[in-house]
């Protein structure tokens, strides 16, 4: 799937009052936003460590390079901005106030079978 | 033997050394929500001075999400009879960022200043590492054990860097079947490594999922090594006794071969030896019973995260980061160790929710004991992530440091009163602090030729 030159999207930051952004749809969204000033957490930089995680909440992207979020992580629509791209329009909640559902005592709340991260997660079955 | 190096003769001689004034920790802001780099604090540990129990410096990490954890020193006891070195650089790894800071404390020890970033990228593309963690010196230069590759999947392998501190490649000449990284610790006299397993950085920088304990995403073996060689030369399968072994130590004597390791999540410690035949064995020596807990449907295990030995090799202490516990053992008979002191600080039993004052965040995490036995300075923070999951309220509250008092001739501990450093109250905001090092060396920096 190849992405036009010139191509952008508008990320709007829902937890920033709205704030709008135009970004290069082959960037990632961490690099884009934080050129235009947008100050948001980070470790890796490589989809390893989860520090950078936000939450989308409207639109799509195409994150297939992360290898931090297990599968329930992804369901409640967290997104690893430093190698997420957006394939649309995109509606973000930033920075660890988003990360209500990201941590969880692991011993309280296990993971289903159908929720482990992508390389150990069995298909749910229906 | 001439003394003109760093450090001291012998364990001996390091146990009269005078008593420490300054300590370093590192503390960070990664993962807490704060956007401001993390940061290596001097602690003012002179009883004497006014300003006490207090950080009186903090030296700033260049960038931010660094995620410092452990560090180590240029130079230690394995360098004494060299007189061309000296114990000036502090070596402070970001786990996350992959940059190795190289910290000049000798120039102004209550005010260190950054001598040089190598920089993560450059690791990656010269060494194909990732994940650093423990920092040995080996005589004059250095080695690093990083926990993945490049693109952090296990085993990753070592870094060797010289005494300029330039990347000389990987150190290891080969690192067999060995599944996973974490610490390690030498003893020359005998060619042998030991090295334990954590786990891939992109299976524990998220955080803890126990599913991927069952699915072998975390270690459950140590490894030993032929020193000289470089490479490893047999593999201990501790199973359920030893699911993560995280923390490894020797005694300090460099003529024993006894051993001891932390397995974090079975709460136990294996100790190790060489038999009378030349073979080495393994045995648990202590293990740590899950505790019930009101609002848990099973028991809380310890969470062993780091163990500790004195100087005089008489003392192993360990921590319990989920109970809230600090333990001192005796064991002058490594086989048959003697439970001689327990304190209680944060953990999630509720047994000690404040302690001097502070409301506590968090558990005993990693320690740093003085050169005589008697000072154990205890921090509360594990990892950002892992921090998250068990206790997010160590968000707002920041960490802490003790210090308990041990009685190094009758056994004992007893948290001091008069100290406490609350990391709640930084400037910037609530920081968490992690590894501890004194100017002068410690009871988890020097190895002896």
């Amino acid at each position: 799937m190849g992405v036009s030159a010139g191509q952008t999207y508008t990320v709007t930051l829902a937890n920033r009052g709205n704030e709008t952004y135009r970004v290069d749809a082959r960037r990632a969204l961490l690099d884009s936003l934080r050129d235009q000033g947008v100050d948001l957490p980070f470790g890796c930089q490589y989809g390893g460590c989860i520090t950078c995680a936000a939450k989308l909440t409207a639109g799509a992207v195409d994150q297939r390079r992360q290898v931090a979020l297990n599968n329930r992580q992804i369901n409640d629509g967290y997104v690893i901005l430093c190698v997420a791209r957006p394939v649309s329009d995109i509606t973000l909640q930033i920075g660890v106030e988003a990360h209500d559902r990201l941590y969880r005592n692991p011993f309280l709340d296990p993971l289903k079978a159908h929720e482990l991260k992508a390389d150990i997660a069995t298909p749910k079955e229906v | 033997m001439e003394c003109c190096g760093p450090g001291y003769a012998s364990p001996a001689d390091a146990i009269k050394a005078p008593r420490e004034k300054l300590l370093y920790t590192i503390a960070i802001y990664t993962g807490t929500g704060i956007q401001k780099p993390d940061y290596l604090a001097t602690i003012d540990v002179d009883p004497d001075s006014p300003t006490y129990s207090q950080v009186i410096h903090r030296l700033e990490m260049p960038g931010i999400g660094d995620e410092l954890h452990h560090m180590g020193w240029n130079a230690c006891s394995s360098c004494f009879d060299d007189g061309s070195m000296s114990r000036k650089y502090l070596i402070l790894p970001g786990v996350r960022s992959n940059n190795l800071h190289i910290v000049d404390t000798a120039t102004d020890p209550r005010a260190p200043r950054l001598h040089k970033v190598i920089d993560g990228a450059d690791i990656k593309a010269k060494a194909d590492l990732s994940g650093p963690h423990t920092v040995h010196c080996l005589g004059s230069e250095i080695i690093i054990s990083f926990l993945g590759n490049a693109k952090g999947e296990a085993p990753g392998g070592y870094l060797h860097l010289n005494k300029e501190f330039e990347i000389q490649g990987r150190w290891e000449s080969s690192m067999g079947d060995i599944k996973f990284g974490y610490d390690f610790w030498y003893q020359p006299r005998h060619n042998v490594m030991v090295s334990s397993e954590w786990a891939a950085p992109n299976t524990f920088m998220p955080g803890f999922d126990l599913e991927e304990v069952g699915h072998l995403k975390y270690g459950r073996e140590l490894h030993f090594w032929d020193f000289e060689k470089r490479e490893p030369i047999q593999s201990m399968y501790l199973g359920e006794d030893g699911l993560i072994p995280l923390e490894v130590k020797f005694h300090h004597d460099p003529d024993s071969t006894h051993g001891f390791c932390g397995a974090a999540l079975s709460a136990n410690v294996i100790h190790w030896w060489k038999d009378d035949g030349g073979e080495w064995r393994w045995e648990k020596i202590i293990d740590v019973e899950n505790e019930p807990h009101p609002e848990w449907p099973i028991p809380v295990p310890g969470v062993m995260s780091a163990i500790l030995v004195s100087m005089d090799d008489k003392y192993l202490y360990l921590n319990n980061w989920l109970h809230g516990d600090m333990r001192q053992y005796d064991i002058s008979d490594p086989h048959h160790p003697v439970l001689t002191g327990q304190v209680w600080m944060g953990g999630l039993l509720g047994k000690a929710t404040h302690v001097n004052g502070v409301e506590m965040a968090g558990g005993p995490q990693m320690f740093q004991l003085s050169l005589d036995g008697k000072r154990l300075y205890v921090t509360t923070s594990l990892f950002s992530t892992w921090d998250n999951q068990f206790y997010p309220e160590i968000r707002e509250k920041g960490g802490v440091m003790v210090m308990i008092d041990c009685d190094p001739v009758n056994g004992g501990m007893k948290i001091n009163e008069d100290f406490i450093v609350d990391f709640g109250k930084e400037p910037n905001g609530p920081s968490r602090c992690h590894e501890a090092r004194y100017p002068g060396g410690d009871c988890t920096s020097d190895i002896w030729l």
